[in-house]
């Protein structure tokens, strides 16, 4: 089944597009790994996953390992379906790029 | 809803970006060489220990066998901040994983019993040693064809799936 082009301004935005990036290619990701991997700060990473969350496009959840706290991100559904809409909507913009 | 009015050249660039994103994702999740060496290499210690049929050799290779496995799953476990999504794999990289064990299986088995039908003495031992080999020189290549087959799939698909 093909996913219908659909633009996310949200979704769009360089940062959000990294962390979105990483994350639907993973099933969950440590908020640690992203920072990281981002090379954005706890606090800045913290309020691009808030304005995901908002909307629904990420699950953010907090639990106890050996008594540390650690927090781990997903996709969810919603969010899965508005990357590959947004992946559509990319493609389709470079094809016709690249016909005309 | 209509899309904006994006410059081409920027909708590459972001493309670009969820393809970078994705290579970092695969490369964090393959298992590294040393697990393959390590696991091949403790393996072989634990099938000498108790062929030898000595007590105190068996419950040394056990205790040796135990502790590293736990030490390298718990490296193993330790290293892994992310869970890559099945789907990437999908149904040809399964098959891949499942293929190369079965082939090493198959391999110690056709080896370990030809060398005891030659009556050449520790032969499950002999038999381990091809195994141990091809888990060390086999496991990266599995890993960098199976980075290959992630990285090869369309960029929507890994989202497209819930």
């Amino acid at each position: 089944m093909s996913t219908e082009p659909r633009f996310d301004e949200l979704i769009h935005a360089p940062t959000r597009l990294s962390i979105v990036s990483l994350l639907a290619a993973t099933e969950w990701a440590e908020f640690k790994y992203l920072r990281d991997r981002l090379g954005m700060s706890d606090s800045a990473l913290s309020k691009q996953l808030t304005t995901l969350e908002e909307v629904g496009y990420v699950d953010i959840r907090k639990t106890f390992v050996a008594k540390r706290p650690r927090t781990s991100v997903r996709l969810t559904a919603h969010g899965r379906r508005a990357f590959a809409g947004h992946v559509a909507a990319l493609q389709e913009i470079t094809r016709g790029f690249r016909v005309g | 809803m209509s899309t904006p009015n994006i410059p081409p050249v920027d909708a590459e660039l972001a493309l670009a970006e969820v393809q970078s994103r994705r290579e970092q994702v695969v490369g964090d999740n393959v298992l590294p060489a040393w697990f393959w060496s390590g696991l091949g290499g403790l393996m072989l210690v634990f099938v000498a220990a108790v062929e030898s049929q000595e007590p105190w050799a068996v419950a040394a290779g056990s205790t040796v066998y135990a502790v590293g496995l736990a030490t390298l799953i718990v490296a193993l476990v330790r290293r892994t901040r992310v869970r890559i999504r099945p789907a990437l794999l999908g149904a040809r990289g399964g098959v891949a994983i499942a293929g190369f064990t079965l082939c090493l299986v198959g391999v110690g088995l056709a080896v370990a019993f030809t060398v005891q039908a030659l009556g050449v003495p520790w032969p499950a031992t002999i038999g381990c040693v091809p195994v141990a080999v091809a888990m060390a020189v086999g496991g990266p290549r599995l890993m960098a064809y199976l980075r290959r087959l992630m990285l090869s799939r369309p960029l929507a698909e890994s989202a497209g799936r819930s």
